[in-house]
């Protein structure tokens, strides 16, 4: 199997005097499934962030398919990474509906609609094509957070908690539909949480992580 | 539900006092049509048509793109010259479009100071014209668009600093480069806010009069100006101002239907700002002629010309008289802003308060009277009043007519549009959710008005004064007619000046509108900035 993303000894700090994350190994294979588990704090979102281009590291490098995309001298953009990320407030653009958000990011004309219409069948939302973020639920907006963020085929989607303000019965339903979204179409993934249960159903490696490193 | 509650009333009562003047206007389409209208009718009124088309379509273009495209530069990059821009980019808003008009004229004109200027320099005949000719429609659009475009700057870049960070990277994510996160998300996402702005600037295009007329373009204020003062007719004069009146009752109608069922604020509790980038060698220079350019064609170069007119009286300008009109404009346009932003604030208010299909599609008439030119509300103002003199104070002397009470009431009708569109944007920001929580817990209309909204809206009402404010100084015409006998303003004192061909003399009292106008502006500069949410992360 082909590593999609490798991270080598890497550090970051917001400011001079507090580490965010410190020596951060990670390697993760196609079609992996792996969780980073934490409380709140413990540099799990900024470790996202630097992966997805948002920040730069301080020390360290990031690799995506063996290029070197991330260190303390060069930064890819992130429109450049191919590399989704779904956060909790699901970032949906307020002005667009349901399906221009899911095709926002396709480029091919061609293919658009036929990928989208897919996305819309596989995430069980065709019904809501035509709606407005703001006229359907937090579910269901989840769900079209996760479509849009597979329209492009990303190498790696990574989830930033997006199920915590969800609640317990339609957080069940959404990690067995969705995973099995995932296993069908071989997304690697890369789900940060501090719920176990979650971690369990949704991924097959966990990794533990307090005060910026990874534990054991 | 009480159907017949004080928020329900509020804006019905408002709306009666607002439209009276315009409606004694409009009612003279339904009276009689004189011979002068017919010939108006048959030789110029489509001349009149076409040329306030030209003049919007140019001027919605200019001010869309110089607006937004200085909000970008300013809210996304950091560059030299940056922190200046920020606050200095609204600083055409301080010249009325006819005072830009009277020092183009002066510096462009065949043998006015820029074309003596280069001639000069380069040692060129007389007959050699540097300089196109600004004395036609291009001229005027130019004139308009960079005094004006502030009005979609200010929304523009008070709507980009509240876009969330979180969005603009979801689409950096989706593969979009910097460029195109502007034109395909950011652009869209204020869509109101610049549309809202734009259309501002259209009422204040159409409502124009000083300007267009220097150029000699016909348009509708032209025409009707002509037919008073040329013809004496005012009926037809009332009856062209209502054709306008309605035109842009239709600009401002399609405008509240076309946001169709998107909304535009994103109820995210994690927002976060975006963080700017850092630009260096060309990058940068481009960035610094983007905001230094607007600014010198609006504001410095008149204010040059204006200060060499100046500086050829001297001091002769600052007497007594000078002084007096100068608290006259300020005392005004303070109570002004004053009243129109509280009426706007209680009328926004009672519409959210109390949603009504009915009272949101009246409540938009209330911004209107910013479309009518000022001489035509002031006519239609002296006829309310006297019918309210006659009605009220029968048998004494006129009270109300020719009183501060009809030039104050003129004011506010005409500039309420500029304290809605801030506290209705403000609003729009404001998610329902937090009125929902306030009543569960028990609060009144009141305190949620004055504990959770005013507050929240600071920055959407100081707004609103400052902008109307810096409009009333300006104001010409609704003052000439409304003023109590020896009144006088900045604005008629300049006019009175202007009108007699002393320009010189001109020039003091324009620098001072010009003087009055910046300190709203820098206030509301300074205002937007500390409203900059602050970030927080993990």
């Amino acid at each position: 199997m082909n590593n999609i993303l490798e991270i080598i000894n890497l550090s970051h700090a917001y400011s001079k005097n507090e580490n965010s994350i410190t020596g951060i190994d990670l390697d993760i294979q196609e079609g992996e499934r792996v969780s980073i588990l934490g409380p709140s704090g413990c540099g799990k979102s900024t470790l996202l962030r630097l992966i997805a281009g948002l920040e730069k590291p301080n020390q360290g490098e990031i690799k995506i398919k063996g290029i070197k995309v991330s260190s303390k001298e060069k930064l890819l953009p992130p429109e450049k990474r191919n590399v989704g990320l779904v956060v909790q407030d699901k970032a949906l653009f307020p002005h667009l509906s349901v399906y221009a958000n899911i095709c926002f990011g396709i480029k091919k004309n061609k293919t658009k609609d036929d990928m989208t219409s897919e996305l819309l069948t596989l995430f069980k939302i065709e019904n809501l094509k035509s709606k407005y973020p703001h006229e359907i639920s937090g579910g269901e907006q989840q769900r079209v957070a996760l479509a849009r963020s597979l329209a492009t085929n990303p190498d790696l989607l990574m989830l930033d908690e997006p199920f915590s303000a969800l609640d317990k019965d339609l957080k069940e339903t959404l990690y067995s539909e969705i995973s099995l979204v995932f296993s069908e179409r071989k997304t690697t993934i890369l789900l940060v949480t501090h719920d176990q249960n979650e971690a369990e159903l949704m991924t097959e490696r966990q990794i533990k992580m307090e005060k910026g490193s990874f534990l054991g | 539900m009480n159907r017949f509650s004080f928020w329900r009333l509020l804006p019905f009562a408002v709306l009666i006092i607002f439209t009276a003047p315009l409606l004694i206007v409009l009612s003279t389409l339904f009276g009689s049509y004189s011979e002068n209208w017919f010939h108006l009718y048959e030789f110029v009124l489509t001349d009149y048509i076409i040329s306030s088309v030209i003049l919007v379509l140019g001027v919605s273009i200019l001010v869309l793109v110089l607006g937004t495209v200085t909000a970008w530069t300013v809210t996304t990059y950091n560059f030299k010259g940056k922190k200046v821009f920020e606050w200095a980019l609204i600083l055409p808003l301080a010249i009325p479009p006819y005072i830009l008009a009277y020092t183009f004229t002066g510096l462009f004109d065949p043998f006015g100071d820029a074309n003596n200027f280069i001639r000069s320099i380069f040692n060129l005949k007389d007959s050699t014209i540097i300089f196109p000719n600004v004395r036609n429609i291009y001229g005027a659009i130019v004139v308009f668009a960079f005094t004006l475009y502030p009005y979609v700057y200010l929304v523009s870049r008070s709507a980009f600093i509240n876009q969330s960070k979180s969005m603009q990277e979801a689409a950096r994510l989706l593969g979009l480069n910097q460029l195109e996160v502007f034109y395909k998300l950011a652009l869209p996402l204020i869509r109101p806010a610049a549309i809202g702005g734009m259309m501002l600037v259209i009422m204040e295009t159409l409502s124009d009069f000083g300007a267009v007329d220097h150029f000699a373009i016909q348009t509708f204020t032209t025409g009707i100006f002509r037919t008073w003062y040329g013809l004496y007719d005012l009926q037809t004069a009332m009856q062209l101002a209502s054709l306008l009146l309605l035109t842009v009752g239709v600009f401002y109608f399609v405008e509240r239907s076309s946001r169709g069922n998107g909304i535009y604020t994103s109820n995210n509790s994690t927002f976060s700002p975006n963080e700017e980038v850092n630009l260096t060698g060309l990058k940068a220079t481009t960035a610094f002629l983007i905001c230094f350019i607007p600014i010198f064609i609006g504001f410095i170069l008149p204010i040059v010309e204006l200060s060499l007119w100046a500086y050829e009286v001297n001091l002769g300008f600052f007497n007594n008289k000078f002084l007096e009109n100068s608290f006259n404009t300020l005392s005004l346009s303070f109570l002004t802003g004053l009243i129109c932003a509280f009426l706007a604030l209680i009328i926004n208010f009672s519409i959210r308060y109390k949603p009504s299909a009915l009272v949101g599609r009246f409540s938009a008439l209330l911004s209107i009277g910013y479309a009518v030119p000022g001489l035509i509300l002031a006519v239609g103002m002296v006829q309310l009043l006297v019918y309210l003199d006659n009605l009220a104070f029968s048998g004494f002397d006129i009270v109300l007519t020719g009183s501060l009470f009809g030039l104050v009431l003129a004011y506010v009708i005409k500039t309420y549009a500029l304290a809605n569109s801030s506290i209705e944007s403000g609003y729009e920001r404001i998610s329902y959710s937090l009125d929902d929580s306030s009543k569960l817990l028990g609060s009144t209309s009141w305190n949620m008005l004055g504990n959770i909204h005013i507050p929240l809206l600071k920055t959407s009402i100081l707004t609103s004064v400052l902008l109307v404010m810096s409009d009333v100084v300006k104001e010409l015409p609704a003052t000439l007619i409304l003023r109590p006998f020896n009144f006088e303003t900045l604005a008629v004192s300049t006019y009175i000046y202007a009108s007699e061909e002393r320009m010189l003399q001109a020039a003091a009292p324009a620098i001072a509108i010009v003087l009055i106008g910046l300190i709203p502006i820098v206030l509301l500069s300074k205002m937007i900035r500390s409203s900059r949410p602050i970030e927080n992360r993990e």
